[in-house]
């Protein structure tokens, strides 16, 4: 029954997510852009890399039980979790590495293993889903609410714009990674946390970007008919000024994403990362500075983790490069 | 200008109090002053009568509103007190901590400036060629690296293999140079590529502009052009970035600082955290925040030096 | 131009200066009579009444010695030895009456300080200069210690024996809720001070106590100035004022500690005697100098073990710890010293700590607590499901010993014979699998609902190391088909879940206050669970009887004849998994004099010797720097943009000549 659920959220994700491509496609500006993005070869390159991991991702998320007492199991699980070595080997070697007496592995590894004798290239894929979650729920969390307030105080001005202001202000002014610190103290540590933590610090650069639009387009002759004509201040909001902040804010996301997986890197070292059982890039990373001080060095578990992050955060600074030049070629120097 | 700054200066007060409002929430509502309590009691296990009297001796005995007045009245005076683990003054140990701390991040925040203002210019002077698409290319590359591997990967690379610098320490005085390298090398990196990205594009935008045009028509030579006409008009760009920059400074010098076991204001907060000293983190989210508000009117200042049309009201 | 030639010469300078030498240190000090060490967390407080931690008392233990200290070289049956004291405590019998309770078999202890002891110069006396200790500044120690300022970590240890004290503390804690100060003047009956003989004090206690000797050979009971607490106040702590070998010189926190010789140490020589065996390692060589042996120690902050590891490896740190880390750089396989180490001139030293680890379980929890056969069972499987070899392999390179009781070796009692029948590791589980059958959980399926049974382990380990830990620890558990749920969390948030009762099985150890099976045996006594110091809050009272009688013997058959029937009750009860009696390895270069690690002495900073001159050699031997790919990588850059200067001449030219060729006329 639960993995029914939990099944269903991720093809539900996947579903929302072709269907506003589709629908933004045969708008004209989306249209216009997408045709020149086609035409960029790296982009599409970067796409396709990101719908590689996308696809990793999903897999992971697909989950069922073989029966009532075991462990739900992932497609991931189910294609690449190999036997557990008792410790660390090197790749494609076929003893352990690390221990006064080494034992014979129960089979070989592309990657080698960790110190807890999990298969690295296994790893690797399942710290896929994590980054993607925290790069994709902080978003969510942040995108909505920053959108709201930006775009209220944009539009209503005064009060509201004061309250907004004065939040966004004081949030901003504690710096970033102390905030999330102390959240992440009071939030306790797991996935969910970390999302909300990094949501609620990462809105303020939108919510400002979106005010500052907001307050452009109030003043457009469009908007000022709109109003004259009745139209209810909710409505001129949804249909009138969002779809002329979205282009702006499709890029300030697709840029941001990149941001939040590097900076989960950076919470496992201050050891606020995710916990054990759940794959991480930050944690491996975090684990390969005692595998470097050791002698000979442990470098396949630093390598495949930075290896797995650098392209995914390439791919994305591409495409968002390459997106931003789409949708504004004016921009484009 | 004058009433200008006041005013700035003015509208802090409220966002400070923002600030203190939140860390109480933070830290006070939903830490109980106990779990301080026991963290930082040396005994491995404490009676209740030991937790009771460490918090009569840090004065965490009142109920909340008496302590949320307390909270707020010390803040907005700035008088801190005294840390949670060690009883020591926590000002003494910020005034320590600053030297270290200046050090690093002022090198750090100069040499970015300089480094990404000669890669950006190098790239623009050379643009379209591919010594261009080289520097952008790395510069996408160095932004992908993930901060701590750079960290980590440097200091086995300078420190260990070429046995160029001090693991590791700090002294102060003129020998302070030679541990603040390393960390401040590692800085400047983690920040170049995407600096030098940025920088370059503020620079080909000015390029494009009808005065280099016409500058160039006159003969101006083309490094006149680059190094005294577009610098001196990408200079507001480049200053807003740069001062918009400094809390990730901050970030920077927290891994940086408490890695290379440099004795900052960085490492103290990050150990202070780990030890859940209460009274030194709400005193450096607070320092903090000063320092913040102050690089904001900092920049409104720089905009106007750099620039005669902008005139602050 | 001139300035312009002489900014640049002086910026390469300095880079000269920065970038020539990776020493740590200032120049010429690694030259000297000087001993280094690290410390991977600051030391946060150095007062003798409330230090507890073990980087604060290897520091504080050579500022602030006791009565007693311990003989360092007899590691084999530990040893004390006199430090501030003239001669052996005298302890007599001393019956006394109490109103209402009727009599008290007591104990009175005399005490004999030396008469030459002078506290070390500071700005605290008079004039700077140390005056001479008397007994009244080992009582004031203890009044001290019944101060809640202070917040002293092993009050209890003297509140429940010595006569008056419990009042006393009770007293100051009534003083502190008023704001008003402790009550250090109003005699009590436990502390007395001989009317005639300024040199003796006397400690009643209410019961019988053999451990009070090695409770004053810590540093809470060692002589405290008042001038120094008046002087200093609330910052006290940062200013330890004692007699010394060494006296605390420079503390910038986070940085460094340094210490140097107090002149006005007492006069004490490096021991003649030590185990059988020690002539042989040298260890006597220095035997009749005049302690301490090296002239300063510099204790530098480094939080990360890996650059600690580096820094040793140049040269740069005198000692430190084979780790899971290091030791395949360290050791060969057959567990001999690595030619890469010998070529350094390091050489390997083994020793034993006093230190237990072990998982306990939360016997008031209704899964794996309880008295019953059945929970016995399960815990039993449980306890011979881990196979504390493999932790050993893993995290301790295969150094330390699978523990089988409470008790470590060096302690009276420790039975190397004794095996545990449940803690014997068989590799195909048949007892543990058979036992947990009994428990009601065949193949770790609950027999009446057919769920999987799920066993909570709460942890701080947050750390890489500690998620390699948490793996090993889930494979061994759930070989039994037993679901093991980590909850790894903040060392606060798992305290207090301890103390909220809220957890299943944890893992903690033990380390010894003071080399006495008592200190071991008290961790299961009922009355003290917590928050006293009995984690799994095991509570047998035929245990607790036993218990009460050996805890006021003096070692001999008799008290081992108890210890083994507790031994026994234990075993069965199973409320402790046994892992590991920690044994340390420790590399030291051979410039250092020869040197023995201590179970429990906080006092060998004083017996390190040191050979500065062959170490400053070697230090610039192993530290040439190398800098040709810096350079190569600046020669790179230039060397490529060349081609792309002509490029951009080029096109330069083309442009102006294209658009304007009078102009470029005109401007030439």
């Amino acid at each position: 029954m639960l993995d029914w659920l939990s099944n269903l959220f991720p093809v539900l994700v996947v579903v929302v997510g072709f269907w506003s491509v589709r629908r933004a496609l045969r708008q004209p500006l989306w249209a216009e852009a997408w045709r020149r993005l086609k035409a960029n070869r790296l982009a599409l390159i970067a796409l396709s890399v990101i719908g590689v991991y996308a696809l990793v991702g999903f897999c992971d998320s697909i989950a069922w039980r073989n029966d009532k007492n075991a462990n739900s199991l992932s497609l991931i699980d189910r294609a690449f979790s190999r036997p557990a070595e008792p410790t660390y080997s090197a790749p494609l070697a076929n003893k352990t590495f690390g221990e006064p007496t080494p034992r014979a592995l129960q089979g070989r590894h592309l990657l080698g293993t960790d110190g807890t004798g999990q298969d690295v290239v296994y790893l690797t894929l399942k710290g896929c889903r994590t980054a993607l979650i925290i790069g994709g729920f902080t978003l969510l969390i942040a995108t909505p609410l920053a959108l709201l307030l930006g775009m209220l105080a944009g539009y209503f001005g005064k009060r509201v714009d004061d309250a907004v202001q004065y939040t966004y202000t004081v949030l901003d002014s504690i710096p970033n990674i102390l905030l999330l610190i102390a959240m992440l103290l009071v939030l306790g540590r797991g996935l969910p946390q970390l999302c909300v933590a990094l949501g609620i610090t990462s809105w303020v650069g939108l919510c400002r970007l979106a005010r500052g639009e907001t307050l452009k387009h109030r003043e457009r002759e469009y908007v000022r008919a709109a109003r004259a004509l009745g139209i209810s201040h909710g409505r001129i909001l949804m249909h009138h000024i969002l779809p002329n902040l979205l282009p702006i804010i499709v890029i300030s996301v697709t840029l941001g994403f990149s941001g939040l997986v590097l900076s989960e890197a950076i919470l496992s070292y201050l050891q606020l990362g995710v916990a054990a059982g759940t794959g991480s890039w930050g944690n491996m990373i975090d684990a390969s500075r005692l595998e470097l001080a050791r002698d000979p060095v442990i470098w396949w578990n630093l390598a495949a983790a930075s290896a797995a992050l650098f392209i995914l955060v390439l791919a994305f600074n591409l495409f968002g490069d390459a997106l931003r030049d789409a949708i504004d070629p004016r921009l484009n120097s | 200008m004058l009433r200008y700054l006041l005013r700035r200066v003015l509208y802090a007060v409220p966002v400070l109090l923002g600030v203190s409002l939140a860390t109480f929430i933070l830290f006070y509502g939903i830490f109980p002053p106990e779990q301080i309590a026991r963290r930082n009691l040396s005994a491995k296990n404490p009676t209740s009568q030991q937790i009771q009297e460490w918090l009569v001796a840090h004065d965490y005995n009142h109920p909340l509103p008496q302590q949320f007045k307390k909270h707020m009245t010390e803040l907005m005076l700035l008088r801190f007190g005294r840390s949670d683990s060690t009883g020591e003054e926590i000002w003494t140990r910020i005034k320590t901590g600053a030297g270290p701390s200046t050090i690093i991040a002022g090198l750090v925040f100069t040499a970015s400036l300089a480094t990404r203002l000669f890669f950006a210019l190098w790239s623009a002077y050379f643009r379209a060629t591919y010594v261009d698409t080289w520097i952008t290319l790395v510069s996408v590359f160095l932004m992908s690296v993930v901060y701590i591997v750079l960290v980590i990967a440097g200091q086995y690379l300078m420190g260990k293999v070429l046995r160029l610098f001090p693991l590791a320490g700090y002294q102060s005085g003129w020998t302070a140079f030679r541990f603040a390298v390393l960390p401040v090398i590692i800085g400047v990196i983690s920040g170049l590529g995407g600096g030098t990205r940025l920088f370059r594009t503020f620079m080909l935008e000015e390029m494009n502009q009808d005065y280099v045009r016409t500058a160039r028509a006159k003969g101006v030579p083309e490094s006149r052009i680059l190094f005294v006409h577009v610098l001196k008009n990408a200079a507001i760009p480049i200053i807003t970035s740069t001062v918009l920059a400094i809390p990730a400074l901050m970030l920077g010098s927290l891994v940086l600082e408490s890695f290379f076991g440099i004795p900052g204001l960085g490492s103290y907060t990050v150990d202070a955290i780990n030890a859940q000293d209460f009274a030194v983190v709400r005193a450096m989210v607070f320092l903090g925040t000063l320092l913040y508000i102050a690089g904001a009117i900092l920049t409104d200042v720089c905009y106007a030096l750099a620039d005669p049309r902008i005139r602050l009201e | 131009m001139f300035s312009r030639r002489r900014f640049w010469s002086g910026l390469a300078f300095l880079f000269l200066l920065g970038g020539c030498g990776n020493s740590p240190y200032p120049t010429g000090l690694t030259r000297e009579s000087v001993y280094f060490m690290s410390q991977q967390d600051d030391p946060r407080k150095l007062d003798p009444a409330s230090s507890y931690r073990a980087n604060e008392g290897q520091i504080l233990d050579v500022i602030c010695p006791s009565y007693y200290e311990y003989q360092p070289l007899k590691t084999k049956k530990i040893q004390l030895q006199l430090m501030l004291g003239e001669r052996e405590a005298e302890r007599e019998s001393y019956p006394y009456t109490v109103a209402g309770k009727g009599k008290v078999q007591g104990e009175r202890w005399t005490f004999h300080i030396r008469h030459d002891l002078r506290f070390q110069d500071d700005p605290c006396f008079p004039g700077g200069k140390g005056r001479a200790i008397t007994a009244k500044d080992f009582l004031y120690a203890f009044r001290r210690m019944a101060d809640p300022a202070n917040a002293s970590p092993v009050v209890t240890f003297f509140s429940d024996k010595v006569v008056g004290f419990s009042d006393l503390v009770e007293r100051n804690a009534k003083l502190q809720k008023a704001d008003k100060g402790a009550d250090y003047v109003t005699p009590i009956k436990g502390l007395q001070l001989d009317a005639t003989d300024p040199y003796t004090f006397r400690i009643v206690l209410n019961q019988p106590f053999p451990q009070l000797r090695y409770l004053m050979a810590m540093h809470f009971t060692s002589p405290m100035p008042f001038e120094a607490v008046t002087f200093y106040g609330k910052e006290i702590n940062q200013h330890p004022v004692g007699c010394g070998p060494y006296v605390l010189q420079e503390w910038t926190p986070k940085r460094r500690i340094a210490l140097a010789v107090n002149p006005n140490r007492p006069t004490e020589f490096y021991p003649s005697e030590g185990d059988p065996g020690d002539k042989e390692k040298g260890l006597l060589r220095d035997a009749g100098k005049r302690l301490p042996l090296a002239d300063k120690v510099v204790i530098t902050n480094i939080p990360e073990s890996t650059t600690g590891w580096n820094l040793f490896l140049q040269g740069y740190m005198d000692a430190w710890g084979v780790t899971q880390t290091n030791f395949q750089q360290v050791m060969t396989q057959q567990g001999a010293l690595s030619p890469e180490m010998k070529e350094h001139d390091i050489r390997l030293v083994k020793s034993n700590d006093l230190w237990v680890t072990y998982f306990a379980f939360n016997m008031s929890d209704p899964v794996v607590g309880g008295y019953t056969p059945q929970k016995r069972k399960l815990r039993q499987a449980i306890s011979l499901a881990l196979n504390s070899q493999e932790f050993i392999e893993l995290f301790s390179m295969g150094n330390g010993l699978a523990a089988q009781s409470i008790i470590p070796p060096g302690i009276y009692g420790y039975d190397p014979k004794y095996h545990n029948p449940y803690r014997t590791f068989d590799p195909k589980l048949a007892k543990a699998k058979q036992l947990l059958k009994e428990a009601g959980y065949p193949n770790g399926i609950d027999a009446k609902t057919g769920d999987r049974l799920t066993i909570y382990y709460d942890n701080a380990k947050i750390e890489a190391a500690g998620r390699q830990y948490i793996g090993l620890i889930s494979r061994q558990i759930e070989a039994l088909g037993i679901h093991l749920e980590s909850r790894a969390q903040r060392d606060v948030v798992w305290q207090n879940k301890i103390e909220g009762n809220d957890w299943q099985l944890v893992d903690y150890g033990w380390i010894a206050d003071y080399p006495d099976a008592e200190n071991f045996l008290f961790l299961l006594y009922g009355p003290n669970k917590r928050p006293g110091p009995n984690l799994s809050g095991y509570n047998n009272p035929a245990y607790n009887r036993l218990f009460e009688r050996m805890r006021a013997m003096n070692d001999g058959p008799e008290r081992l004849a108890l210890m083994h029937q507790m031994r026994q009750m234990v075993q069965e009860d199973c409320p402790l998994i046994y892992l590991q009696e920690v044994q340390r390895m420790s590399l030291y270069y051979n410039w250092l004099g020869a040197n023995k690690p201590h179970p429990i002495a906080n006092t060998l900073l004083k017996y390190r010797a040191v050979n500065g001159e062959q170490r400053a050699q070697l230090q610039t031997k192993w530290n040439r720097p190398v800098v040709w790919p810096i350079l190569m990588f600046g020669v790179v850059l230039v060397l490529g943009s060349l081609p792309a200067v002509q490029v951009v001449k080029h096109r330069h030219n083309r442009r102006v000549t294209d658009r304007n060729p009078s102009q470029q006329e005109v401007s030439a």
